[in-house]
Parts: structure tokens; C-alpha cells; sequence
């Protein structure tokens, strides 16, 4: 189960079928970014493919008849008709057609019409429908995917469409669950469900031997667990989109002081950097220290190697150019990469931001926290969008506290001219569960007491990495057999399994983050085999964006204390 | 060769044909050239070798770094494994609807197809005997091509405008159906030509038939319909027709590629059996194969330069596919040519090759010795000697060697003994044409043959 490898293998097939040759791949704007993630343009070079072109944006009319053209295009009815006017008058010698999901045989036939030059070579399904980032985790690129705390339609049909391409590329016929009391969760499940009995031709895989428990597919809310996409990271990965964002793979590097043009945008690729996929997820400490001794080595060899006398040395030198070339490139780029990360870390005292965050997020101790937060937002180090994350999680941790001082550290985020209005939003937006158990402060549940003692005699290892999202807690509880049904049920009447599935699915609407990849990637160290997938991977700024427009059309019903600050004019 | 002074300077200026030391770089190029010519390839590998190295080295004074990288690098591979020991991943679900798109499509086709072969008979008849005079053409059209009635069409059938006195109805010549002026299509006859005969060059002006189609009017009338059918046709002949010239050489470009992939993995191949002291393959092999992937280096270089000259606008596909190309040859060299192991030094090989024949000798001394104590042990010495052991041991040497020293005894009649020549010969003769496979597969039966040989005399002693 690597969802990296399963589109690959996709591409690779297209690429096989269309046989030797010059090659053009047409593509649409989503399907462009699902392969960016698989393979880098320079990979695609060697397999002949020299051309690239987006079906839904302007043309140019040039024939190039010798080309052999591979189209991999979304079913969507905007493409289907595109295609058929390409077909209609083809541009190029061939075409081997590849959609990247279920297609209505109607519309196979509507292309078959247009046919009229005999050019069409292929035909198939290949269900590279997702965009896959490390080998473990896949997104759907869809920044908002709620309104008014329901689906939006658009969404709702991309989310489906995007979980039957896992699950059909990695051959999968899963049970599903999803988390009880979420309607969206609910939705998309059913969703799911009825799209697998419908095309049950296509999921006729075999199924598992007696007595092995059928893959799961585990479908969260986001709202259950809103704290993980808040706290600042500290794994490679995690702190590079949180800081300074990751989109497809991309870091946008050109408001960094002093940067070189060709680092001005570099790509992060698990796929194509030896050095970004062995520290994915290596904290921020280890990291330095191996940049740093990689960097000291360079110049001590570059101190020993000024002089070449022999031609010996000439050759050798000629030889490992070209490594030495891409390697040095690489350790250049991330160098630029960790120390911009150190600077922001240093400037933003995001080390004292940070233990203030995993402390409300893992211990009750309200009137101390309290003066802290009070503290720190007012002093101009903390950046405005950090003084409202503190906030943020303060006024979840403490929503019902008796003493709850939520309005008075909003009045001076006000005198900063922050964005109030989004604390009575991010109120709204988390769930009943997430209240009830995630931020109870007064009930005391005795299974999370024992596990908290436990945890406060074993010792704290790491102040800044001490939070557990709740995801990891439910993964262990499911793979040590625990009964979820009560709140996770299945959408169907299964026989509940007595042994734990050994293949998870999860998926997160509303966003995955790649600290959950980080718990998930753990798990799959000690032989799991979990995938994590999400409508997108946030950070916490594109969190916020979520929340808006989740909570947008929806009733104030958790936050009319707050009234002052329901409305993002005021500020 | 070597003189025993300085020889480590001297070692890299060794010409590779005549073994001649040429102190000097520029003297070594210009003797090359001098006594060498012929061998014009290796020259202009060479010198780029040279040029390559030179630019590296002024732009950049640090070296060998790539190692340093390795090795820091490496260590962390264990402490960041990765995920899930990977199982063969097999591709996921693929369905196939070509089955049902072709069974649309074909059916249509076909009819298209007939229909357009009739319109093709008409034309082919409507152009030949073709009358010069206006009225004439117009009568010999309308004999061929039954035209519709007129009265009983009253709007053009595309437009859907009444015909009166200024929009007069038309004829299609082909299908001879009725349309009004702004709803006709004009095919000249040239192209006309080229339809209904593929091979048909387009008429140069001295031709005889131009006469004829000079008339600037000199066209035929048809219908949207039968044009689009037409150049339906047109377009599918000329796709299977037309070869541009970019097409030819991506073609060769693209088979030096798949030829030179053998040699690569050859050459490794050759290099370690030498670093492992095997005689099977020479430095001279390494060396004319090393020159043989930098000729094809060289026609790669040349011919994506090529496609990149070739004509075309600029800004266009054309050219961003001409661009693509040359940057995805030139990775294909530098990954793939420029960084062949270097060809390890003459002294270097003979050092291991010592070293084995050393070890060898110890280990047949070692068995002699213990046989030598078992024989004492059992107060068996005297009765017989070991001459066996001596041989083997020179034998041995002369393995490595390439059993130069059988050569002495050619003038036998021994049947054994002309097969070994005959191998030699055949083993002379893969060299000479580079197909090193054969080298080993004959090397090993010439070794299985000296080695009966070797038993044979043994026993008639």
C-alpha cells in the first residue's frame, strides 16, 4: 500500500501502452498536478514524453501529426466535450485515452463518434483520481469542502470520486465506519458505500482469506480534533507548510531576504530528494545538526581538493561532476529551506509559543495558562496570527470554565487589530465530541486519567512534541482490537470482525495534517499499513480559511457570549 | 614504458595505441593526431574529456564532493527507514472500454469510408477528359453527377435562406445537391489531384497539364459535406505519408540510444572483472569500448543539436518539442556517459593480477607442503615426486597471460591442440569487432581445453 507507487505504476502503463515515439501528455488543470506528484518533468523526458498541454486552457492550432498524444483527463462533462472536439479535428498522429475515474458508457459513445479519423488508439479507466505526497498520505486539493457545517455539492462528488481512485488503485474492498454524529462523515460514507454496491463489477476483487479481517475504511471529521491543526510543528515536513506553505509539493521562496533566483520556488518531493524523504520526519534539532555536519564536511573536502595535478584527478573530477552537481543543488536548496525556518522560529519565539500551546493542549492548569497567554499576545515578538492561535486554543480548552477569560484576551487582540472574529467561529465549528471529551475539563473519564498518569510518571521526553492527535489514539485503539462501534459504526450491518484489520484507510474531512502523517508513518514503522488522505493537508492558516467557510450560513449557537466579536467588521 | 623515475606523472600521458609516453598533454594530443589519425573518434573523445575537465575545474576549484555527500549521507539512511518494508506493488484496476468504443466507432467509419470512396470515383471521373471551355466543363460535370432539380428545393439546405434573383441556387459537382453561393466550397484541381492519387506531386509550372489549370477560376464547386468527407480522407493520407525530416533523426537518435545500452553495462562489466584481476577482458577492450560510447556520445550530441536547428516559428510547439528533446539527450549523456568508471591504470591491474598469482602459488605450496607431511606421516616419500604441482603452478602463470605459453607447441598434431588455436583465432577476431560476450563464453571453453589438455599430458607421463 504506497499511494506514490500506485500512481506511478498508472502513469508508467500510459506511457508503455503509447509504445515508442515522441510523446505529448494532454492534460486538465487537476490531473496536471496529480502527475507533478508522481514524476518530475525531467523523469517524464526520459520516457519520450517532451510535451505537455492542458486540455481546458487555450491551444495553439499547430498539427504535429508525428507526435503520439496520451490524454489523461477527469470524466468531468467539460472535458469529455473538449475531447471531442480535439477528436473531431486531431491535432496529432495518435491518441491513447486515459480517464482518471468512472466514465457513463453514453459519453464513451458520444467520443466514439467523433472518431472520424480512426485516431483513437486506447480507451481505459486508470484511477490515479488523487494527489499522492509521501507514500502514506494523498489529498484532494480541496481547500474548503463545508458551508453552513454541511458539504458543499462540489465537493461532496470530488471527495467521493477521489476515495473509490484509492481504493481502486490499490485494489481495495473496504468495510467502512465513520465517526458517529457527524453528518458530513455520515454523507460521505453512505456516498461511498452506494457507489461500491453500484459498481460492483469493478470491486469484485478477491476477497480475504477466512478469519482476515477486511480492510477498513475510517472516515473522521476535521471538527473532531480542530487543536492538531493549530499547535506550531516541529518535523521537517510539518514545520516547512506550516511557516512557509507547501502547495503540490512547491515551497514559494520568494519573500525570503537574500534567496538565488533558481531557489526563488523549490520543489519538496518524498519521490525525487533523497535527503527531503530520509528527514520527513526528523524534528528540527536532528535536522540541523545533520545539514550542519554535511555542510562542514563540504568545505573541509573543498580545502583538500583545490589542487588537481594528475589528470587522474581530472577524470575523476569529470566523473562525479554530475552527482556532485545534483547533490550539492539539493543540500543548497534545503539549506536555504531550514535556515529561513530557523529564522522565523527565532524571531517569532516560537519555542515559547510553542510550550505554551502543548501545555494547554495536554495539561488543565487554567489560571496559570491563562496569565501566560495574557502575557505573551500583547508583546509585539508574537506575531498577530500567532497571539490568535494561543487564543484559539485557550478559548477550546476553557469554553466552559467558570472563569473563563476568552473575552478579555479578544479585547486585546482587538486593540492589535487581529482577527477576533474568528475565535466564535472556530466555537461553532468543532463538534459536539470534540467538546465532550477532547476539552472536558469537570467530567473526568477514568481510562484517560490512568493513561495521563502513566504519562506524567514515564516523563515528558520532548516539551514541544508532547501532544497526541487524537487520530494516533484511535489508529492504537483499533489495532489492539478495541470495540469502536459506538462511536465509530459501520454504514452497513457488518459482523463486527473479533481480530483488528491489518489495512486501514483513514480519511479526514476537512483536511489531514502532516502531524497525523507523522503518527501514521510511526505506526507503518512497526508494520501497520495505514493510509492517511484528507479533502487537503492544512496548516493552520489554511485551517482558518475551513473554519470561515464551514461556519459560514451557520446559527451562533455555542458563542453568543461572544457577540461582540461575531463579525469580522469590527475588527 | 615506464622509466622508474617520476613515473606517477607519466602514467597519465601513455598514448593508449602504441604505448608511447608522451610526457606532455599537448604533446600527447598532437601525437595523436600525428601518428593516429585514423582513429579520429578517440581523438575527439579525448580532447572533449579534456575541454570538459578544463571548464569544470576554472569555474570551479572543488572536487570530488560528490563522495563527501555519499558518505555523510549515508549514515542516516538507518535512522530514517523506509515506511513498511515495500511488498511488489501491483498496478491497481484498469478497465478497458476500447472494445465498446470500437464498435461504435468502425461501423460508422466504414460507412463513412464507402461514401467517400464513391465521392473519390466522381471526382477521379469528373477530372479526367475534363473539357477547357467554361461551358463545356459545366455540361461534362453535369453528365456525370445527376444535379437535382432546382424548383424543388426553395431554401439553401445550410443557411436556410429563400433563393431569388441575387442568391442563386448552386450545385455540388460531386453529390450534385443545391446550395446558395456563401454555403459553397471551392476545391482547386491541384489538390483534387492529390486526393484521388496520393502519389500526386503537386504539378510544377512546365508541367504539361498545367495548361490546363491555370485558369485562376479553375476549381470545383462542392458542398460542405463532401469537402469535409474529402479532407477527411486527405488529412489521414498525409498523416501516414508525411515524415518530416524531425521524425528521421529522433529515429536514429533514438536507436544510437537503444544500441549504446548494452555497451554501457558491458563496460562496467569489463572494469570490475579487471579490478578483480580476471585476464578475460584487456585495458585495450575497456579502452576501445570507452572510445566506441564516446563516439556514440558524440552522434547523440550532434543529432539532438540537429533537431534543435531545425526550422520552425518561434514560440511554437515546434519548438518547445525541439527543446525538449535536446535537454532530455544532453541528461541522457551526462547521467549515463559521462559517468563511466574510469579506466583503472595498467601498473594497478598488474598489481592484482600478482597479487592472485601470489596467493594462488601460496595455496598450492600450502598443499604441497601438507600432502608433502602426509607422505612423511606415512613413510611414502621418494616413491614419487610432484611433478604435478610444479606444473600447475605454471600453468597457472601462464593462465593469466593468456596461456601465451602453449603457443610454443602450435606444431603439434594434437587434434586438442588446434582447437585451442582456433579458439585463440576466433577470440582475435571478437576483439578485433568488439563483441565482448563472445570474448567470455570463448575464453571459458579455451580454459575447459587447456585444462583437458593439461590432464591428457599428465596422464602420458
Amino acid at each position: 500500500m504506497n499511494v506514490i507507487k500506485a500512481i506511478q505504476l498508472y502513469i508508467d502503463k500510459m506511457i508503455e501502452e503509447a509504445g515508442p515515439g515522441m510523446k505529448i501528455l494532454l492534460m486538465d488543470r487537476e490531473t496536471t498536478s496529480i502527475i507533478s506528484m508522481a514524476h518530475s518533468q525531467t523523469d517524464m523526458l526520459q520516457k519520450e514524453v517532451y510535451l505537455f498541454e492542458r486540455i481546458d486552457s487555450g491551444r495553439s492550432n499547430e498539427r504535429l501529426k508525428y507526435l503520439k498524444c496520451i490524454v489523461f483527463i477527469r470524466p468531468t462533462r467539460d472535458n469529455i466535450i473538449r475531447l471531442s472536439n480535439e477528436l473531431k479535428s486531431p491535432k496529432y498522429g495518435s491518441y491513447f485515452i486515459y480517464f482518471s475515474n468512472i466514465i457513463p458508457r453514453t459519453e464513451i459513445k458520444a467520443l466514439a463518434e467523433c472518431d472520424e479519423s480512426e485516431s483513437v488508439r486506447e480507451v481505459k479507466e486508470m484511477y490515479a483520481d488523487y494527489l499522492c505526497i509521501n507514500s502514506s498520505l494523498f489529498s484532494l486539493n480541496i481547500p474548503t469542502c463545508l458551508h453552513s457545517l454541511n458539504w458543499q455539492q462540489e465537493a461532496l462528488e470530488r471527495t467521493v470520486s477521489g476515495i473509490i481512485g484509492v481504493l481502486l488503485s490499490l485494489k481495495i474492498r473496504p468495510t467502512i465506519r465513520y465517526k458517529n454524529g457527524s453528518q458530513p462523515a455520515q454523507n460521505l460514507a453512505k456516498r461511498v458505500f452506494d457507489t461500491i454496491n453500484k459498481e460492483s463489477s469493478l470491486f469484485s476483487f478477491k476477497p480475504p482469506e477466512n478469519g482476515v479481517p477486511p480492510p477498513l475504511l475510517l472516515i473522521l471529521d476535521r471538527r473532531d480534533d480542530p487543536i492538531t491543526a493549530l499547535l506550531t510543528q516541529w518535523t521537517y515536513q510539518a514545520m516547512v507548510h506550516q511557516l512557509l506553505t507547501i502547495k503540490n509539493n512547491r515551497v514559494d521562496l520568494s519573500n525570503v531576504v537574500g534567496v538565488p533566483n533558481e531557489l526563488k520556488e523549490v520543489v519538496l518531493s518524498a519521490e525525487q530528494d533523497d535527503f527531503y524523504s530520509k528527514n520527513l520526519f526528523s524534528n528540527f534539532g536532528e535536522i540541523a545538526v545533520t545539514i550542519r555536519d554535511l555542510i562542514e564536511s563540504f568545505q573541509k573536502r573543498a580545502k583538500e581538493q583545490k589542487k588537481i595535478e594528475t589528470i587522474a584527478d581530472m577524470k575523476n573530477f569529470v566523473e562525479s561532476y554530475p552527482q556532485f552537481k545534483k547533490m550539492s543543488g539539493t543540500v543548497n536548496k534545503h539549506l536555504v529551506v531550514i535556515s529561513e525556518l530557523s529564522m522565523q522560529i527565532s524571531k517569532k519565539s516560537l519555542l515559547e509559543m510553542s510550550e505554551l500551546e502543548q501545555d494547554m493542549a495536554c495539561r488543565a492548569d487554567h489560571s496559570a495558562q491563562l496569565q501566560r497567554v495574557k502575557k505573551l499576545i500583547t508583546e509585539e515578538r508574537i506575531s498577530i496570527e500567532d497571539a490568535l492561535r494561543l487564543i484559539l486554543i485557550y478559548a477550546m480548552r476553557y469554553e466552559r470554565h467558570a472563569n473563563c477569560g476568552t473575552v478579555g484576551l479578544l479585547n486585546a487582540l482587538k486593540a492589535r487589530n487581529g482577527r477576533t472574529h474568528l475565535v466564535p467561529k472556530m466555537l461553532e465549528y468543532i463538534s459536539q465530541s470534540a467538546r465532550n471529551e477532547l476539552f472536558n475539563t469537570t467530567k473526568i473519564d477514568a481510562v484517560k486519567l490512568t493513561r495521563n498518569l502513566i504519562k506524567g510518571l514515564k516523563g515528558v521526553e520532548n516539551v514541544y512534541t508532547q501532544h497526541v492527535c487524537v487520530l494516533k489514539d484511535l489508529l492504537e485503539e483499533i489495532l489492539k482490537g478495541r470495540s469502536i462501534d459506538q462511536q465509530y459504526p459501520f454504514i452497513s450491518s457488518e459482523v463486527p470482525y473479533r481480530r483488528p484489520p491489518t489495512e486501514i484507510i483513514v480519511f479526514i474531512i476537512g483536511g489531514a495534517t502532516y502531524e497525523e502523517a507523522f503518527a501514521v508513518h510511526q505506526l507503518n514503522q512497526m508494520g501497520y499499513r495505514i493510509i492517511l488522505g484528507g479533502t487537503t493537508i492544512h496548516n493552520s492558516e489554511s485551517f482558518l480559511e475551513e473554519v470561515i467557510t464551514a461556519t459560514n450560513g451557520a446559527p451562533f449557537k455555542h458563542s453568543r457570549s461572544l457577540q461582540a466579536f461575531h463579525n469580522a467588521s469590527n475588527a | 614504458m615506464f622509466s622508474d623515475d617520476n613515473s606517477d606523472i607519466m602514467e597519465g600521458f601513455i598514448c593508449p595505441i602504441c604505448k608511447s609516453d608522451q610526457k606532455k598533454l599537448e604533446s600527447l594530443l598532437q601525437h595523436f593526431e600525428d601518428k593516429h589519425s585514423e582513429e579520429k573518434d578517440l581523438v575527439q573523445t579525448f580532447r572533449d574529456v579534456f575541454k570538459i575537465a578544463k571548464k569544470k575545474i576554472l569555474n570551479l576549484d572543488e572536487s570530488q564532493l560528490s563522495k563527501t555527500f555519499d558518505s555523510t549521507l549515508k549514515p542516516n539512511k538507518s535512522f530514517n527507514q523506509l515506511e513498511f518494508v515495500e511488498d511488489n506493488q501491483d498496478i491497481g484496476l484498469v478497465k478497458d472500454h476500447i472494445e465498446y468504443f470500437t464498435a461504435i466507432r468502425n461501423p460508422r467509419l466504414e460507412r463513412f469510408a464507402t461514401e467517400t470512396n464513391k465521392l473519390i470515383i466522381r471526382l477521379n471521373k469528373l477530372l479526367t477528359n475534363r473539357p477547357q471551355d467554361p461551358q463545356q466543363i459545366k455540361l461534362h460535370e453535369q453528365n456525370l453527377v445527376p444535379w437535382i432539380d432546382g424548383k424543388l428545393v426553395k431554401l439553401c439546405p445550410s443557411c436556410a435562406k429563400s433563393f431569388f434573383l441575387t442568391r442563386r441556387q448552386h450545385h455540388c459537382r460531386i453529390c450534385g445537391s443545391v446550395m446558395c453561393n456563401e454555403c459553397s466550397n471551392f476545391l482547386s484541381i491541384d489538390d483534387s489531384f492529390s486526393i484521388i492519387n496520393p502519389s500526386y506531386e503537386k504539378s510544377k509550372p512546365n508541367s504539361s497539364e498545367e495548361i490546363i489549370l491555370k485558369e485562376p477560376e479553375d476549381s470545383i464547386r462542392l458542398c460542405s459535406h463532401c469537402l469535409h468527407l474529402l479532407e477527411n480522407r486527405k488529412q489521414m493520407q498525409d498523416s501516414r505519408s508525411v515524415r518530416p525530416p524531425i521524425y528521421n533523426l529522433y529515429e536514429k537518435l533514438e536507436k544510437i540510444k537503444k544500441d549504446v545500452a548494452p555497451d554501457l553495462i558491458m563496460y562496467e562489466k569489463i572494469i570490475t572483472s579487471l579490478y578483480d584481476g580476471n585476464s578475460v577482458y584487456t585495458l585495450a577492450d575497456a579502452g576501445a569500448l570507452r572510445g566506441k560510447i564516446g563516439h556514440s556520445a558524440e552522434i547523440l550530441d550532434d543529432l539532438s543539436k540537429k533537431i534543435l536547428g531545425q526550422k520552425c516559428a518561434k514560440g511554437s510547439r515546434e519548438e518547445a518539442l525541439q527543446k525538449s528533446i535536446r535537454l532530455a539527450a544532453i541528461k541522457f549523456i551526462k547521467e549515463n556517459m559521462l559517468t563511466l568508471p574510469p579506466i583503472p591504470l595498467e601498473e594497478e591491474i598488474k598489481k592484482i593480477q600478482q597479487k592472485r598469482i601470489t596467493e594462488f602459488n601460496q595455496k598450492i605450496e600450502r598443499d604441497r607442503r601438507l600432502a608433502q607431511e602426509a607422505f612423511e606421516r606415512y613413510d611414502l616419500s621418494g616413491n614419487a615426486g610432484f611433478p604435478a604441482t610444479s606444473r600447475t603452478t605454471g600453468s597457472a602463470m601462464t593462465s593469466v597471460d593468456n596461456w601465451s605459453g602453449y603457443q610454443q607447441q602450435t606444431n603439434t598434431c594434437d587434434p586438442l591442440v588446434e582447437q585451442i588455436n582456433i579458439i585463440k583465432g576466433y577470440i582475435k577476431q571478437a576483439r578485433d569487432a568488439m563483441r565482448f560476450e563472445e570474448i567470455a563464453t570463448l575464453e571459458q571453453n579455451l580454459s575447459e581445453l587447456q585444462h583437458e589438455y593439461w590432464l591428457r599430458s599428465q596422464q602420458k607421463e
